[in-house]
């Protein structure tokens, strides 16, 4: 099984402005099972108090607003290193 | 009863219990009333109202419709011009005798299985009902009725619009004036919306429109209407067409907060919905996680909670605000950590490859089910593009500075001081374009794990070489058009400096960068790196960049009274008395 097989697949989807988007829209070709959308039920009541809500257990931390990787030692960095030192820079 | 009055027949008995729920101001009971859908509740009753008007009043008899208007004129006293308790007259309400009248046309006439029938009839019997809620007074009665015919007409309508061979004629009729044709679903919200723009425009109320806290008169229906209409438009995929509805909310609505928690979620996850597909990404965020804060947490409602969350997720994602563990733990976080935490990890280190890899059109990576199946796969492929280069250009930048680092000691320790380098605070275009160009080139190739390993060139195992297992996948794809034109060569994308430098001043522009290009060396210098944040300064963190360069105001989530257009609101909270 070699990965440089012929590969029939075209792509399904049409991102427009993707710069690397090597193979437009075949126009034949709809994306693949774009299922349909999930419908928000109705509350089947009217109203609740906020101790029912996540306003009492509001805190908890959430969301991570900090995350850049300056670590040069992990497989990527080293791999990107080893790469561009070949360039001589 | 009197035994000896005689039994009055059902059209007398219905109209009876309908000037009986007038009278007692009892909205719901006429909602309970005029029924349209089987199962009828009591059946028999209806099926005897059936029968008796199929029998007594034909729909081909000319006099029916004058003999039914007399019939409830005389049995709904109430619709007859009359007097408030102060003495003030109440005009009359002949627009509700006209929709009873078709309300029992309807049931007499409509067969519940013919959709297009039933579709075309309900249109005009809600299309009455939105007549009857305009009555100043009276009006606000017919408003459970009329949100229960609008969820059904508006599931006939989706109905329909999956069956075009049946709806042929009415979409030729509807050809807007660009040529366009309005969808099934969308003229279907556009009646409901008829009912919502009354409910909102209600002048019959205390100014102001809040009563002891409470929405007054008819702007009790607004969101209750503004939710059908919503919920039509999303479902058909025309969320461009709810900006209306927003636009009249900031104009003539009291703030969303006096209304009830269950119609505040379901706006709100619309409205959430609405900016996320126009991009506006912060707004989104704003609203959905009000949305999340604010509903119920019991677990009947785990779907609507889920659904809220896969928004205000990716929301957050694209804003460059990554979910921690918590979200992860939630159990409406189900699948979120196997769809989401490739992306988080690829944007962190800038791994440009394994991104393309996740975003890749042949939907090959595990992932993309599930952003496929929220209709994410578009949004994240493209808008975390930048957060991807972003890092890149960072790493690039860490990284080169490392090797600088090296070389200078080395140059140090030969030759001393005097060769110090100023480069460090640029980033090379050149090294950058490399990296670029390194990523992209493995993403092409199909199989990652090769991939993975290649070191380049004069690295590689004799036998991958000879397997031919570096060669990167070549595009086959050629327009059907230009099928079968000899000498074609599918385009392949190789990106050049022109395309390094858009990158950087894009990034540049979007303040995800600091600096500026010099093209004459083809450098980014970049800005305050030296100074104390360093790294932070030239790479502001995306998401306070994001807060910066938005504003908390979301078109269509109005938070405080008074109307957009009647000026600025005035605080006076913080204003001295005269003559301090």
């Amino acid at each position: 099984m070699s990965s440089n097989a012929p590969t029939a697949k075209h792509d399904k989807a049409n991102v427009a402005d993707s710069k690397t988007t090597e193979q437009p829209l075949s126009q034949d070709k709809k994306p693949a099972a774009l299922e349909e959308d999930d419908e928000f039920e109705d509350f089947p009541v009217e109203d609740w108090t906020e101790e029912e809500t996540q306003i009492p257990n509001g805190n908890a931390h959430l969301w991570e607003e900090s995350w850049d990787d300056d670590d040069t030692n992990e497989d990527f960095a080293v791999q990107l290193r080893a790469e561009l030192k070949k360039l001589g820079k | 009863m009197n035994p000896f009055q005689p039994v009055a027949d059902v059209e007398t008995r219905l109209c009876t219990a309908v000037n009986a729920a007038i009278q007692s101001w009892n909205a719901e009971s006429l909602a309970q009333i005029v029924q349209i859908e089987p199962p009828y509740h009591p059946d028999e009753e209806y099926q005897e109202l059936i029968y008796s008007l199929q029998n007594n009043y034909p729909e081909d008899d000319d006099s029916t419709e004058e003999r039914l208007e007399q019939l409830i004129k005389q049995i709904v006293p109430e619709t007859e011009e009359s007097e408030d308790a102060d003495g003030r007259p109440i005009q009359s309400w002949s627009s509700l005798v006209t929709f009873l009248v078709n309300w029992m046309a309807f049931l007499r006439d409509v067969d519940p299985a013919n959709y297009l029938e039933v579709y075309q009839r309900l249109k005009e019997l809600l299309e009455q009902a939105n007549s009857a809620l305009q009555h100043p007074t009276k009006g606000i009665l017919m408003l459970p009725t009329i949100m229960s015919y609008s969820n059904t007409f508006a599931k006939v309508a989706m109905g329909l619009d999956k069956q075009p061979e049946l709806i042929q004629d009415l979409l030729e009729e509807s050809m807007s004036e660009e040529g366009q044709r309005e969808s099934l679903p969308e003229k279907a919200a556009n009646v409901v919306r008829q009912a919502f723009i009354t409910c909102l425009n209600d002048r019959n109320t205390v100014p102001g429109g809040i009563k002891n806290g409470k929405p007054d008169g008819k702007k009790v229906g607004i969101y209750k209407m503004a939710n059908i209409c919503l919920r039509i438009l999303q479902q058909a995929e025309k969320p461009e067409s709810c900006e209306t509805i927003f636009r009249n909310i900031m104009q003539s609505s009291p703030p969303l907060g006096i209304y009830p928690a269950a119609e505040r979620v379901t706006f709100l996850y619309y409205l959430g919905r609405y900016q996320f597909a126009n991009t506006r990404f912060y707004s989104a965020q704003l609203v959905l996680q009000e949305a999340w804060d604010h509903c119920s947490t019991d677990q009947l409602y785990y779907k609507q909670r889920r659904l809220i969350l896969v928004y205000l997720v990716t929301s957050n994602l694209l804003l460059g605000r990554f979910p921690t563990e918590n979200i992860y733990q939630l159990a409406e976080a189900e699948g979120f950590r196997e769809a989401f935490t490739p992306i988080t990890q690829a944007i962190r280190k800038g791994d440009l490859e394994k991104f393309r890899r996740i975003t890749k059109l042949d939907f090959s990576h595990p992932a993309s089910s599930f952003l496929l199946r929220h209709r994410i796969f578009y949004q994240i492929g493209n808008y975390c593009e930048v957060l991807v280069w972003r890092s890149l250009a960072r790493k690039v930048f860490l990284v080169t500075e490392m090797q600088d680092q090296d070389q200078e000691e080395e140059l140090t320790m030969q030759f001393g001081d005097a060769t110090k380098d100023k480069k460090a605070s640029s980033l090379d275009l050149n090294t950058l374009l490399h990296a670029f160009q390194l990523l992209e080139g493995r993403a092409k190739n199909k199989n990652a794990a090769v991939s993975a390993q290649d070191q380049g060139p004069g690295r590689r195992s004799m036998a991958s070489v000879i397997q031919g297992l570096h060669t990167p996948s070549k595009p086959k794809y050629i327009d059907p058009d230009f099928d079968g034109v000899d000498g074609l060569v599918p385009y392949d994308h190789e990106m050049d400096m022109l395309e390094m430098e858009s990158i950087s001043s894009s990034l540049i522009t979007q303040g995800l960068m600091n600096g500026y290009i010099s093209r004459s060396s083809l450098r980014v210098a970049l800005s305050s790196i030296s100074k104390r944040g360093g790294l932070d300064n030239a790479f502001p963190n995306p998401w306070e960049n994001a807060k910066s360069r938005n504003s908390d105001d979301v078109l269509g989530w109005k938070k405080e009274a008074g109307s957009e257009t009647a000026g600025l609101i005035v605080h006076l909270s913080g204003a001295r008395p005269v003559g301090e």
